[in-house]
């Protein structure tokens, strides 16, 4: 800042030397001084102490002189309101002026003066100025509309303003058309529930004329007002369709967007089968190829919009990847979109094209233009399967550079392409390690440790690789400690003769010398389950990995579809839903596109239909770049996808089981036996000190896994059943499902001979064993039972779905009551879905049997949540954090082979979560929100 | 909606500030030179949403001009706004600089206030406008070094070979109210830019070429003006090129021109009020085979210890009666050159090493068609594994002349009943600059 911020106060000199020239008679002087006052207040200081003298100029035919009082008016009556009642007078006055500026000028004033006693005068003149005979009147009468109800909405509506504007849309001047569409599309926005904007076909059409007379900012109202309509089927939108393409050849790239948000929007409804269709999606790749040549500004706004378009489809720009070439005077923001783009439209038909571009860029001087550039190339290998040996050896070339970045960016990629195409391009290996010297950044480091430890038994020396990286273990971020400890473990599974000293090594460092609680953990359970069961832990930690897939950030489908209404709003510059950013009391109205109309609704659309045959190539969702690296690491410890799910019951299981046989080899120092060679490890005494922290461990694990259990209730009162009272609960242990009874005789009889009995249930729940009551049931004596239950009884549909009709026979009598059984019994273990197989299935099935439910009041964080839902058998597939919020992918199966998708939304601040569930049989939904709201709540 | 509008001067102070409706603070202003001096540099800096506000901005003459605005509102509509008011501040106070516009603040003030009503842009229309404003533009005689881009082009030389007035920049375009007399003139420029890409073998990548007719007329009042266009010209693919045609991609006219004798005889037909219009833009067809100006053959050698040795020729190959000027060559180097040894083939080029010797510039002040020109330097860098040169940027404006041939044929003017005698001046302007040409090594 420089100094006038400080002289904010002007010198009481100057005041008074301008009060004086206010008042002066010469006209000339007058106006001069008016324009210095207001030059002052533009600046920013303060001359509200001359209002008196200003207003007092007030009265006067000379127009530029009566709007520069106004703009004072405007910018201090709201600190004076007692004052500016003075100038109301004038006001009226000139409301009835003959000259239309002068009207126009009075009313456009008077809205912008926000205070109460000088919006009561405003009524009458605004009610003539809304049917002035000027169009100019008029449309800046609209305009004080939505002004007056910014200020006073219970005033707008009690004059009946509302209904005056509506009039207004029939206006026979097209730009009071465009200002009355903006002041009611204003003033519908808060009140969402009104029907103030009552589009219909008839009043479509008057909007469609009027767009091709006013002016191009008139235009955009109109279109954007269009874009909230909503055609009742698809030949109506194709006839809007029609009428707005001219648009897109409007040299206003605003105009340009808003038609095609239009267009956008309502191709959704049109069968793609149409000719039209085809026609209309040529037709929007010019005007967004010209955009690209304006300044560069606008060019980003472009990029960010183009790339939510190609997202959603690719084809309409499939063949203009030349025009995002980056040129080498771009601002570096638009660079980076560019490149961002390029990756989305890459294919086996451009991609030779493609990866020449890369390469120059990789060579370029900007660094973090040239990091994201050697990023894509990787990305590119990734994305199109043919391409990857090229991208390969490029990245090769770039390594031999030695360009300290450009080699750490390209090692980081190279792991990634190792976990898309595994056992391929391991021959260049030898170059990484070659640069192991000079990568200093944490994510490089943690990329080549992860490739040494992941093709150790390739690489000779694998373990003097990574005995380097362990001497100055305690300086490495914790992602490349991760990240050794994992390598380690790896190395002597695979070598275990010769590695023995260095897997004690990390070990010990982990887990005694480090205060990161991961880390430790981490260190315990590989410890523990190389001590307990060397051949177990073989198959955890060398387990196969699920291949990574194309676009590491591809947005997910819901929001984009979210993002694609909210083309040419500022939502798709942030690329975040309106929700994320906006704050404040104007309520967000959820938008959502259109449903497709028409005979392809089977077939849907041409990129869904194959996606059974090319599930590979569907993108997945997959974490954030940066995310990658800890998903890679989680992934060391989650199950083998085949095997039982590590945590819900083996754990449980084998929690004393491990503890006990771990101790016992730890204290006894005999070591365990490793497969192959024998390893006759004395790792029982440097470890000793850390057994209290494993009981611990082992506690904590056992105590939080498991499948939830609903406390008991009474299910048949003794009322009702002659003294026998029956409490219940069900519960699912290992794959078996138990009725847990007790059975209380409160008669003064002993009961005996008890059997059950199932009625037909819709998931054919039945006894999988007699009722078995040993000795008879005293008076005031009760039982507990656990009743094991299988699914291969008769089924038939219950309402509601989860009730349970039983028949209990006694010595007494035959007593029925029903109960309704939490659905997550039926949840199995192997429900965990692969992720490509998770994506295509919740892109096949169709929107309409999404069900979305609340969770309320649940303070569980994400992680929290995913091992508790594990235990119940609902397995999260991936956990992403999407602008704050994490969103977990869990699957579920049911025992009768229903599989249910879910995505759980959760915000750190909010305890509502959202559950979005998708399955074929959608009636299923509502019981596996009630499985999920108990198991969360408790 | 734009919420509040503020034009700032490169140091942050206020110039021009209006709240179109009434809520968000006064303080806007320094929050938004606060956030936008603190952008990380991978952050693109045209929207920010800083303290519960959304500002967009663009930079103009080293001023900032600025609005803040609610969520839903079209950021196209924001960034086209802003540049439609920079334009017409320019029209209307000749230069857009700190002073001329605090000269006219209460001017602009007017302008805004037609412009804009509680956020809904009007009109941004020159004669609407006029026709709505009263304040007279006071201007300034300040010279501003941030606008010599654009003397670049109006001051260039012209095909008849006369300059035109170099003030004319900097004159608004609407004369003063009362004087019928002032210069009548009008300007008509065909602007190309040229974009390529040629590869290290000399073959082109990429040719692209994008151009527009640009109107400024300084006859007030309306007046009816004829152009002819090459008439070789034929727009999509209407018909296949045969020789010597000019196919044209795209092409997009200013709705104020009539093409009632565009399709026949290629004659635009417009009515321009004062003010600038650009009357077409077009993009020519990538299959057509341009001339490129210039021609670049590299030869470089590693010497012993670190040294580099950089042969350049540049061939020149516009027809010998044009020329280039300004011609400007970057050539990024591997590594930070502590010292450059260099010959120029004359005395008037220059060559220096930039940002801290990782590049290195040549720069030629004119260069006539068929000319080669060479030059060797020396460079010493680091001793360290090379990575690749390159490429290199040339920048670089062809004065009369078009890349792609289009070229205004004639221009004629029928003046409105009750002008004063004699036709006005009339300029007409062909100009090529580089966007950007890259040649790889």
């Amino acid at each position: 800042m420089t100094d006038s911020k400080y002289f904010t106060t002007t010198k009481k000199g100057e005041i008074f030397e301008l009060k004086a020239e206010l008042n002066s008679d010469k006209k000339e002087k007058k106006k001069e001084a008016v324009k210095k006052v207001i030059a002052s207040m533009t600046v920013g200081k303060d001359v509200s102490a001359l209002f008196p003298d200003v207003v007092n100029c007030m009265q006067t035919d000379n127009l530029e002189l009566k709007k520069l009082v106004y703009l004072y008016l405007m910018n201090y009556a709201k600190s004076q309101p007692d004052m500016a009642i003075m100038a109301v007078n004038t006001f009226v006055k000139d409301c009835e002026d003959p000259n239309p500026l002068i009207r126009a000028l009075a009313v456009r004033t008077m809205g912008c003066i926000r205070v109460d006693k000088i919006t009561e005068y405003l009524c009458e003149p605004l009610r003539k100025c809304l049917k002035d005979e000027d169009p100019y009147v008029r449309k800046t009468a609209a305009v004080c509309v939505a002004k007056l109800h910014d200020i006073n909405a219970q005033l707008v509506e009690d004059q009946g303003f509302l209904d005056t504007l509506k009039d207004l849309i029939s206006d026979s001047n097209p730009m009071v058309v465009a200002n009355a569409v903006a002041a009611l599309s204003e003033i519908a926005e808060s009140h969402p529930s009104s029907n103030l904007l009552d589009l219909n076909p008839q009043s479509i059409n008057k909007l469609l004329t009027a767009l091709n007379e006013c002016t191009e900012w008139g235009q955009i109202f109109i279109l954007d007002c269009l874009a909230n309509y909503m055609p009742k089927d698809d030949r109506e939108a194709q006839s809007i369709c029609e009428r707005v393409t001219p648009r897109l050849s409007h040299a206003n790239s605003a105009v340009v967007l808003s038609a095609v948000k239009v267009l956008m929007k309502f191709m959704e409804m049109l069968s793609k089968d149409l000719d039209y269709y085809g026609t209309l999606l040529k037709k929007l790749a010019p005007p967004l190829v010209t955009l690209l040549s304006a300044e560069p500004e606008l060019q980003y706004v472009a990029l960010r919009n183009i790339n939510l378009i190609v997202q959603k489809r690719p084809e309409i720009l499939k063949h203009e990847m030349k025009v995002f070439f980056v040129k080498y005077n771009d601002p570096i923001y638009v660079k980076l979109e560019k490149l961002d783009i390029m990756i989305r439209l890459a294919s086996q038909a451009n991609i030779a094209q493609v990866l020449a571009e890369l390469k120059e860029y990789a060579t370029e001087v900007d660094v973090d233009f040239v990091r994201k550039a050697v990023r894509a190339i990787g990305r590119c290998a990734i994305k199109v399967e043919q391409s990857a040996e090229r991208c390969v050896s490029t990245l090769l070339d770039l390594i031999q550079t030695k360009v300290n970045y450009v080699v750490q960016e390209a090692i980081v990629v190279i792991k990634d392409i190792f976990r898309k195409y595994p056992n391929k391009y391991e021959s260049v290996i030898a170059t990484l390690c070659e640069n192991l010297d000079s990568l200093d950044e944490p994510e490089a480091r943690a990329a080549m440790i992860w490739i040494v430890g992941e093709y150790a038994e390739r690489i000779d020396n694998a373990d003097e690789l990574l005995e380097s990286f362990l001497e100055g273990f305690h300086d490495e971020s914790t992602q490349v400690q991760l990240q050794l400890l994992t390598a380690i473990v790896k190395l002597f599974l695979k070598k275990p003769t010769e590695t023995q000293e260095l897997v004690q090594q990390v070990l010990s460092l982990a887990t005694q010398d480090s205060d990161n609680p991961d880390l430790r953990d981490r260190g315990y359970i590989y410890w523990r389950l190389l001590s307990t069961d060397p051949v177990a832990a073989k198959e955890v930690v060398l387990a196969e990995k699920p291949l990574i897939s194309e676009e590491t950030d591809l947005i997910e489908p819901t929001l984009l579809d979210e993002l694609i209404c909210y083309i040419g709003t500022l939502a798709s510059v942030y690329h975040k839903p309106p929700s994320a950013f906006v704050e404040g009391s104007r309520g967000v109205v959820h938008k959502s596109l259109p449903p497709r109309t028409g005979s392809s609704e089977s077939a849907e659309s041409p990129d869904a239909a194959p996606s059974a045959g090319q599930a590979a190539e569907q993108p997945a969702v997959i974490p954030a770049q940066g995310d990658l690296l800890g998903d890679l690491l989680n992934l060391d410890l989650g199950p083998p996808v085949s095997g039982p799910p590590l945590a819900a019951s083996s754990v449980q299981m084998g929690a004393v089981d491990l503890l006990g046989g771990g101790l016992d080899s730890l204290m006894g120092g005999s070591g365990f036996t490793a497969p192959g060679p024998a390893a006759p490890a004395a790792m029982g005494a440097p470890l000793g000190s850390g057994l209290g922290d494993l009981f611990d461990l082992t506690g904590g694990v056992g105590t939080l896994s498991g499948s939830y259990v609903a406390p008991k209730t009474v299910w048949l009162p003794a009322m009702k059943a002659k003294g026998l009272e029956i409490s219940g609960t069900f519960s699912r242990q290992v794959g078996s499902i138990c009725m847990d009874l007790v059975l209380t005789n409160k008669a003064l009889q002993v009961m005996s001979d008890f059997a059950i009995q199932f009625n037909r249930n819709s998931f054919g729940l039945a006894p999988a064993a007699p009722l078995q009551v040993h000795a008879p049931l005293a008076p005031n004596q009760s039982v507990e039972i656990s009743l094991p239950l299988n699914t291969v009884g008769s089924v038939m549909k219950m309402d509601p779905l989860n009730n349970l009709q039983v028949a209990v026979k006694n010595n007494i009598d035959v007593f029925y009551f029903s109960t309704l059984y939490p659905l997550h019994i039926l949840f199995v273990e192997d429900g965990k879905m692969e992720r490509q197989m998770f994506l295509a299935t919740w892109k096949d099935i169709p929107n309409e049997n999404e069900a979305q439910f609340q969770i309320k009041d649940c303070s569980l964080n994400a992680d929290a949540v995913s091992s508790k839902l594990q235990g119940s058998n609902i397995f999260t597939i991936a956990k992403r954090n999407v602008e704050g919020q994490d969103m977990l992918y869990q699957s579920l199966k049911l025992t009768n082979g229903i599989w249910v998708l879910a995505e759980l939304c959760i915000q750190p601040s909010n305890p509502s979560f959202t559950l979005s569930l998708k399955c074929r049989a959608p009636e299923v939904s509502q019981y596996v929100y009630q499985a999920y709201d108990a198991i969360l709540k408790n | 909606m734009i919420s509040q509008l503020f034009i700032l001067s490169s140091k942050g102070d206020r110039l021009v500030y209006r709240n179109f409706r009434g809520d968000g603070g006064d303080d806007v202003t320094d929050a938004f030179y606060r956030a936008v001096t603190s952008l990380p540099g991978d952050q693109a800096p045209v929207f920010m949403a800083r303290e519960g506000q959304h500002f967009v901005h663009v930079r103009h003459g080293g001023l900032y001009v600025g609005a803040t605005t609610t969520a839903d509102t079209s950021p196209f509509v924001l960034v086209e706004f802003l540049n439609r008011l920079v334009t017409l501040l320019r029209e209307h106070c000749g230069t857009l600089s700190e002073k001329s516009v605090s000269v006219n603040v209460a001017l602009v003030q007017e302008l805004l206030g037609e412009m804009v009503d509680f956020g809904y842009v009007q009109t941004t229309a020159t004669e609407v406008l006029r026709s709505a404003t009263h304040g007279e533009p006071e201007t300034t005689k300040a010279f501003s070094l941030l606008d010599l881009r654009s003397v670049g082009l109006f001051g260039a030389e012209t095909q008849q070979s006369r300059v035109a007035p170099g003030s004319v920049t900097n004159r608004p375009v609407l004369p003063p109210r009362g004087e019928q007399g002032g210069r009548r003139e009008v300007f008509v420029d065909v602007v190309e830019r040229l974009t390529v890409v040629i590869a290290a073998n000399g073959t082109p990548l990429k040719v692209d070429v994008q151009g527009e007719i640009r109107l400024k007329s300084f006859v007030p009042g309306a007046c009816e003006l004829r152009m002819g266009l090459t008439e070789e010209l034929s727009v999509g693919t209407e018909e296949q090129c045969g020789y010597g045609r000019l196919p044209l991609a795209a092409v997009a006219f200013h709705s104020s021109v009539d093409l009632e004798e565009f399709e026949q005889e290629r004659v635009l037909r417009v009515t321009p009020g004062p003010g600038e219009v650009t009357l077409m833009r077009y993009q020519l067809a990538e299959d057509v085979a341009v001339p490129l100006p210039f021609r670049l053959l590299p030869s470089v050698e590693w010497e012993p210890a670190g040294r580099l040795r950089i042969h350049l020729k540049l061939r020149c190959d516009l027809p010998p009666k044009n020329h280039a000027i300004n011609v400007v060559l970057q050539l990024p180097l591997p590594r930070e050159a502590s010292s450059l040894a260099q010959e120029l083939s004359s005395p008037e080029q220059t060559a220096e090493l930039q940002g801290g010797g990782r590049s290195l510039r040549w720069a030629i002040p004119r260069c006539q068609g068929g000319a080669q020109l060479g030059a060797v330097f020396r460079v010493q860098l680091p001793p360290t594994p090379p990575l690749g040169l390159g490429p290199a940027a040339l920048t670089f404006e062809l004065p009369a002349l078009t890349v792609s041939g289009l070229r205004l044929r004639w221009l004629r003017l029928s003046a409105p009943p009750g002008a004063p005698p004699g036709p006005p001046q009339r300029w007409v302007r062909h100009l090529t600059h580089s966007d950007s040409y890259v040649v790889r090594l």
